[in-house]
């Protein structure tokens, strides 16, 4: 049992599940229904208007309603999270509501028939019966369908209204006793239908459940669970299981397997008796009822035990271990599972290498849990998959540590090591750990009561240790760089070495979670997908009606199995994270993309990015000036500032700009502010010390016309303007003070006019210090019209594309971030060196420390004779093999030049030098075995799966379907003209093919087809070569180019390039006026089916032709008469004449030329007596 | 926690980052450990110097190691010698001849090795296999393996790599010793050497020797596009060295990429010295010497 939550309260008497929401009601038996939400544990709201115990309680099963019965004989309607809207009285009135609820209750008062009181009664579910249970000790059942007739009002909806109605409500031929079950020897508490069956469960103060089976005419008792040791309050059929839960006041909640009829389960209670249960009508959620609350349970764990691997999902569905593609949504199902267990899977770990997998089973007692070690069948039936036989052990856990390993966490809480054959490879003794995850090859997660520890198997060592408390589930990323520790309420995520990058809380519970490829984590709760980014950052993403567990999650599809183990793909949003995301990882193109594409617009985005600090990011949603304006200041914006404040306009606002303008310099909008506010004083001083005179003095003639004689005066000592300072002086009264000023500057004149003014009796004419100084600001060497300097930084990001239109004031912009690498780059560097290598200096250990232990182990047990050398791979693919490419790979050249003379009559291996090395390099490679040492050599075999180690061949890169594909690049030159080039690549084909190696006979003749085709272009190209090559003056010379033009219309070319040839041909011939000839090639070309153009031209020509159809002069062309073309004189070769071939290539040649080069191949003797070409085994067979 | 459990090396991620090839690790933490005694901070500077060996770092080991140190380090010092002169490796070995005819000091495993690599380097695989023999640690089990292996001794090596198994199975060397063996044995042994590399690189890093190992493993299966694409991955990480790049050759001519006589003439510039190398020329000029023997009975 999984208790999913719990309640203190008074005695619980009535329980009854929303149908849709996460909600219970309880009702009391001092009065009180509570309405909670378990998934919250939050009690929503409370209704106490009944005095005295409410025995029922139900939600409507479509309406916000819910109705209550209690023992002060009244019924009560309530209005979910209102107060009772109304209370009814009497029968009468219930007909108006009564439509609406469900009220079981009412019939316990009104069934007539029992002999004493009635403690239940329930309608069917779908039919028109009650079952009752009174403490007559009978139950009775009874037939409710006259009410129904009776009662049925046009356009009722037929499960709302059960045809109530009227006032003679229960009249007494309205429901009819059907069965009367005896057997009860006790009042009998409870009675219930099964949802589908024809069944009845009972519970009576007989401690006994009782189940009935009953059919239209007859009902009968069919078994009795005995096991209950005080009376039954109550008894019900599992919703969807073959089970009977019934709870008792022996304080006992038990589970009753209903064919058996035997005991599967006890929940015991200390101290309460219970009361009541109820059942949830879809999800599989049980609530009971005791003296001191409510339970709200379930009898199992729901969770899929699941894996993933790369595209594959491999979860446990039905004893069938289900594979699901998630590419192609292909689910089947890849093997049966062996029974035997009762208990559902509860984990799984996946092996990609050995395709196999470890499920384990909890058991009730911890100690009896076993795991399977399947091998999955490579092919499987779906319909009807294998069932291969598992290794079954007990042990709490088991998880693969490696290709070959995996570890098991057995019941003494000791970690054992085992290989494929389940056999145990070794004891790893670990810190106290009571529960094991996956942590990448050859590590383990271990957890214990207070935190999780990252264990390495092979070095038997902690290496890392977080804090988190009962972690349930491990989620690692792909790369296995980040983890997500889930537990109960709790989320951290850590980095491989297990150092926590954030923690969150959640108040609902952590389901399950994936990360998607971008690094992010999503989650699930209860009732929320949400996603975590490592810097902390989380939120939800959509809400949930019911729990799912998280498999994978790739752009906006997360895909999830559900309760019922169902594959699903539910659809995300992913734009905020990935906003987030973007924002964390600073790749602020993707953030602008965002902000300009997506709708992200709102007031808690710029809320967190305020926070978070990008408040240049936030600038670009906010349209309301006033908060652009400081978020503009925040991040040193004057520019977008300035434009907020013109258009905001106050005055605290230019204030503020003021203070941020000055401290970037920015004194242009500095002085803008200060003229705004009006704020002279230090309007005056800023001009005073940007040197700004002319507007220095006219801020004084303000001051003047202000008649702000301290202003004035002040701005008359900044300008150093003597004379104005004594006339401001003269002018508010201070003759004294003007006197002075003007005698002390020496203003002479003005200083007899003053002392002329001073009244000789009654003023005394004030003492000149001798000893003034000057007091005179010094002078501005250059105004400062344009603003401080700025630094050139890099503008952030989002200054650049900005779409503001204000731009009339340089940029000052600090990012802060630009120039603190190189130093630290430095210190780090030297730190290094230095610290590393100071150790050493004086290590004077003395030898003896090292203790001579094996001393002379090595040469004790007598001489050591180094072993001879084996044979190599290399020794074997030349005794294995016949074929040259065999032995050039074996770098046996000697022999592979033999062979190739041989076989194909090479004579100059010249050409084949660079194919030969070519095919040597991808004889070996090589691998680094131990640092420092010469590397280790490989062979690479083509029958490397069943060669064993006698047998190898060396695998050979070069195949027919590359040199065919190579041949296209040929046909493509020669298209171009380019025939040299072309002659060329042909001939690397041609001498390729004896190096082939080929698997059937088919392929033999396409390599031998292949050879054809280079011979007849290399002919034919070099032929056309040289008949480029050659003079045209007489016309013995004419004709022979004729000739040659017409042999080449005889070698056998692809059309289109027949097409250019017999064009040529055509063209030269009808030059020479050879127009029979012509009209030949004339109409060989129209066969072809030339363009239209061409094909016109040709018509046109052979029309002409074939006015005249003669030959003007006579060549040695008969196009009726076959032959072979001489590759060497190029002269054909008529059938019966002799002629020698190249035993490679196959080209013909006046006997004259028998043991020369063969001009096709550059390679072979021509008219050598050879073996053949041979490319596959086969030829030897 | 490591402190409380007897059996823990303390230098473990010192070794395991030399011997997977990821030699700056190796560096880095040989100078972050803090060794508990000397004889574990002699072992952890033999490790240090040994990653600068393979480094090619020779004149840090020279001019570190002084005439006082301990013997093990001197023998370090004596590879590092015999690598960065060619000049001067007759005298080297000579002089290692010398030595190695009077009796041994067995327990200086690390002498056994250098020995042991300087003759394998000088292909003198009988006295390297003497060396080894003399010693009992993992290493010199290994080198065992590699010498025989080198040697197409299949069948020794998986006697010796059975000891190593029986010592410690799970042991990084006898991991790598065994991925050796697999790929000499062929078959069905190359899957499993290759996830002995793939496995490791999971667990530890992907290095250029255990991308190295897995490309040999698909160039065995003649799966040459994927091997094509481990060896891009480990050029990307690094500019490569010499193994690697032979590899990459071998792998683009078993593709028959056309490039690769361009490859092999930069590879020509770039490590005339290497063995593959040494080995291509001697054959090309075996093929010209062969070649000569043949030649057309008649000339036109």
């Amino acid at each position: 049992m999984l208790t999913k939550f719990e309640t203190k309260s008074a005695r619980v008497k009535g329980l009854s599940f929303h149908p849709k929401r996460p909600w219970v009601l309880a009702s009391l038996h001092n009065g009180v229904i509570q309405l909670w939400d378990y998934r919250m544990c939050t009690l929503i709201d409370k209704f106490d208007e009944h005095d005295g115990p409410v025995r029922g309680i139900d939600f409507h099963k479509q309406q916000p309603l819910f109705v209550s019965g209690g023992d002060d004989y009244k019924i009560k309607v309530g209005l979910l999270t209102m107060k009772i809207v109304k209370i009814y009285n009497n029968e009468n009135e219930w007909s108006a509501l009564i439509s609406y609820v469900s009220y079981f209750f009412l019939l316990c008062s009104v069934l007539t028939g029992h002999n004493h009181y009635v403690m239940c009664a329930q309608f069917h579910p779908s039919e028109d019966l009650v079952v009752s249970g009174s403490l007559d000790q009978t139950v009775r059942v009874w037939d409710i369908s006259g009410l129904r007739k009776k009662n049925l009002s046009p356009g009722a909806v037929e499960t709302e209204v059960r045809g109530i109605s009227g006032v003679d409500l229960f009249g007494a031929s309205d429901a009819v006793v059907k069965h009367v079950l005896e057997g009860h020897d006790r009042g009998v508490n409870w009675a219930a239908f099964h949802p589908t069956m024809p069944l009845i469960v009972s519970g009576a103060d007989d401690r006994q459940v009782k189940i009935w089976r009953m059919n239209e005419s007859k009902a009968w008792e069919l078994d009795t669970c005995r096991g209950h040791y005080n009376n039954v309050s109550c008894a019900i059929f599992h919703p969807r299981q073959e089970l009977i839960l019934s709870n008792s006041e022996d304080k006992s909640i038990r589970v009753w397997d209903m064919s058996k009829r035997t005991g599967v389960q006890t929940f015991r209670r200390d101290h309460d008796r219970f009361w009541v249960l109820g059942a949830h009508p879809n999800l599989n959620l049980f609530a009971a009822g005791h003296d001191s609350g409510m339970i709200v349970f379930k009898l199992e764990r729901e969770r899929p035990a699941y894996a993933v691997h790369g595209n594959m999902l491999y979860y446990v569905k039905d004893r069938f271990l289900r594979q699901l593609d998630f590419n192609s949504s292909k689910d089947t199902a890849v093997m049966q599972l062996r029974s035997g267990s009762k208990f559902p899977v509860f984990s799984m770990s996946y092996n990609p290498a050995e395709n196999a997998v470890l499920l384990c089973t909890r058991a009730t007692n911890l100690e009896n849990s076993t795991y399977d070690l399947y091998s999955i069948p490579k092919e499987s039936d779906s319909q009807n998959p294998d069932a291969p036989e598992g290794k079954r052990s007990s042990g709490l856990t088991a998880v693969w540590v490696a290709r070959n390993r995996f570890a098991v966490l057995d019941r003494m809480h000791s970690l054992l090591i085992k290989n494929l054959k389940n056999e145990i490879v070794k004891k790893v003794q670990v810190p106290s750990c009571e529960e094991i995850f996956y942590a990448g090859t050859g590590s383990l997660l271990l957890r214990d009561a207070d935190g999780v520890t990252l264990f390495d198997v092979q070095q038997k060592r902690s290496l890392a240790t977080v804090k988190i408390s009962k972690v349930k589930y491990v989620v690692w990323s792909a790369d296995t760089s980040h983890v997500a520790l889930l537990a109960k309420h709790a989320i951290m995520i850590c980095n491989r070495k297990l150092e926590s990058l954030c923690n969150i809380h959640e108040n609902i519970r952590v389901k399950s979670g994936a990360w998607d490829e971008s690094g992010v984590f999503i989650y699930t709760t209860s009732n929320h997908i949400k996603y975590a980014l490592t810097s902390g950052d989380h939120g939800i993403i959509r809400t949930l009606d019911l729990p799912i567990y998280v498999t994978r999650v790739r752009g906006n599809s997360v895909y999830c199995l559900d309760r019922e183990c169902r594959p699903r793909v539910l659809t995300i949003d992913p734009t905020e994270y990935r906003f987030k995301l973007a924002l964390v990882n600073r790749k602020y193109d993707e953030v602008l993309h965002m902000v300009r594409n997506a709708k992200l617009v709102g007031q808690s985005i710029i809320a967190y990015l305020q926070k978070k600090g990008y408040p240049e990011v936030a600038l670009h949603f906010v349209k309301d000036e006033k908060t652009r304006f400081s978020l503009a200041l925040e991040c040193g914006n004057i520019e977008v500032a300035l434009e907020a404040a013109k258009a905001l306009d106050e005055r605290s606002c230019w204030e503020r700009l003021g203070e941020a303008a000055l401290l970037q310099g920015h004194h242009q909008v500095v002085e803008m502010c200060y003229q705004r506010t009006k704020n002279f004083d230090k309007l005056t001083f800023l001009y005073l010390i940007t040197g700004n005179l002319a507007k220095l003095r006219k801020m004084m003639k303000i001051a003047e016309i202000r008649k702000d004689m301290s202003g004035h005066y002040q701005a008359a000592l900044y300008l150093g303007d003597v004379s104005e300072r004594v006339r401001i002086l003269k002018n508010c009264g201070q003759k004294s003070l003007a006197y002075l000023t003007a005698a002390t500057h020496g203003l002479d004149e003005e200083a007899e006019a003053l002392k002329e003014t001073f009244d000789p009796e009654k003023e005394t004419v004030p003492e000149v210090d001798p000893n003034a100084q000057l007091l005179q600001p010094p002078p501005p060497i250059n105004p400062l019209d344009t603003n401080w300097p700025l630094l050139t930084v890099s503008k952030g990001f989002f200054e650049g594309p900005k779409n503001i239109k204000c731009v009339s004031f340089p940029l000052f912009f600090t990012d802060g971030f630009v120039d603190a690498p190189e130093g630290l780059g430095e210190e780090g560097l030297g730190k290094e060196e230095g610290g590393g290598w100071d150790v050493e200096e004086d290590l004077d250990l003395p030898p003896e420390l090292d203790v001579p232990v094996g001393a002379g182990g090595g040469t004790e047990d007598g001489f050591f004779v180094p072993p001879t050398k084996g044979t190599s791979p290399t020794q074997m693919w030349c005794n294995n093999s016949q074929l040259p490419v065999d032995h050039i790979l074996a770098g046996s050249f000697e022999t592979a030049m033999r062979l190739l003379h041989d076989q194909v009559g090479v004579v100059d291996f010249g050409p084949y030098k660079s194919l030969f090395m070519q095919t040597l390099s991808r004889g070996r490679t090589s691998y680094l075995g131990l640092p420092s040492l010469p590397c280790l050599r490989g062979h690479p075999q083509r029958n490397w799966k069943d060669c064993g180690a006698k047998q190898g061949l060396p695998a050979v890169g070069l195949r027919l379907s590359d040199l065919i594909s190579r041949l296209q690049q040929c046909y493509q030159l020669t298209t171009a003209g380019r025939f040299e080039d072309a002659v060329e690549r042909f001939r690397v084909i041609l001498l390729s093919v004896p190096l082939l190696v080929v698997d059937n006979k088919q392929e033999i003749a396409e390599a031998q087809q292949l050879i054809t085709i280079c011979r007849e272009y290399i002919v034919g190209l070099t032929m056309e070569t040289e008949r480029k090559k050659l003079p045209k003056d007489t016309l013995e010379q004419q004709k022979r180019l004729c000739e040659m033009a017409a042999y080449f219309t005889h070698c056998n070319l692809q059309p289109v390039h027949m097409v250019l040839v017999l064009r040529t041909a055509l063209n030269l011939f009808f030059k020479l006026r050879n127009f029979k000839t012509a009209a030949g090639f004339a109409r060989r070309l129209l066969e072809l089916g030339p363009k239209p153009d061409v094909a016109q031209q040709t018509r046109k020509i052979l029309a002409a032709c074939e006015k005249n159809l003669t030959d003007a002069h006579q060549l040695n062309y008969d196009p009726h008469n076959p032959f072979d073309l001489c590759a060497a004189s190029y002269v054909p070769l008529y059938r019966g004449r002799p002629v020698e071939k190249c035993p490679l290539s196959g080209a013909c040649y006046c006997p004259p030329y028998k043991g020369q080069i063969c001009r096709v191949t550059q390679a072979t003797e021509i008219g050598k007596d050879v073996i053949g070409l041979r490319v596959s085994p086969l030829q030897f067979r | 926690m490591a402190a409380q459990q007897g059996d823990v090396d303390e230098l473990f991620d010192v070794k395991n980052a030399y011997y997977i090839g990821s030699y700056q690790q190796c560096i880095n933490e040989a100078q972050k450990v803090k060794p508990s005694s000397p004889e574990k901070e002699i072992e952890r500077d033999m490790f240090l110097y040994r990653a600068y060996i393979a480094q090619r770092k020779y004149a840090v080991v020279l001019d570190d190691i002084k005439a006082n140190s301990p013997p093990e380090l001197q023998a370090v010092k004596m590879f590092a010698e015999y690598l960065s002169s060619e000049s001067k490796r007759d005298v080297i070995v000579a002089d290692l001849d010398k030595k190695m005819a009077k009796s041994v000091d067995a327990a200086n495993t690390t002498f056994l090795l250098m020995a042991a690599s300087i003759y394998h380097h000088e292909m003198n695989t009988d006295a390297a296999l003497r060396a080894l023999h003399q010693g009992e640690s993992l290493e010199c089990m290994a080198m065992t393996i590699q010498v025989l292996l080198s040697l197409d001794r299949v069948d020794l090596a998986r006697k010796e790599l059975k000891k190593m198994q029986e010592q410690d199975e799970d042991a990084t060397l006898t991991q790598l010793a065994t991925a050796w063996v697999n790929i000499a044995v062929g078959g069905e042994k190359l899957q499993d050497a290759y996830y002995i590399f793939q496995e490791m690189s999971d667990k530890y890093s992907s290095t250029l020797l255990l991308l190295n190992g897995q490309a040999a493993c698909y160039m065995a299966q003649n799966k040459w596009e994927e091997a094509e694409g481990v060896l891009q991955e480990a050029l990307d990480k690094v500019g490569g060295p010499q193994e690697l790049a032979f590899l990459v050759f071998v792998c683009l001519s078993g593709l028959c990429i056309y490039v690769t006589s361009r490859y092999l003439s930069q590879l020509k510039d770039a490590h005339r010295a290497h063995p593959f190398l040494k080995d291509y020329l001697a054959k090309e000029n075996e093929f010209d010497r062969l070649a000569m023997q043949y030649a057309p009975t008649a000339t036109a």
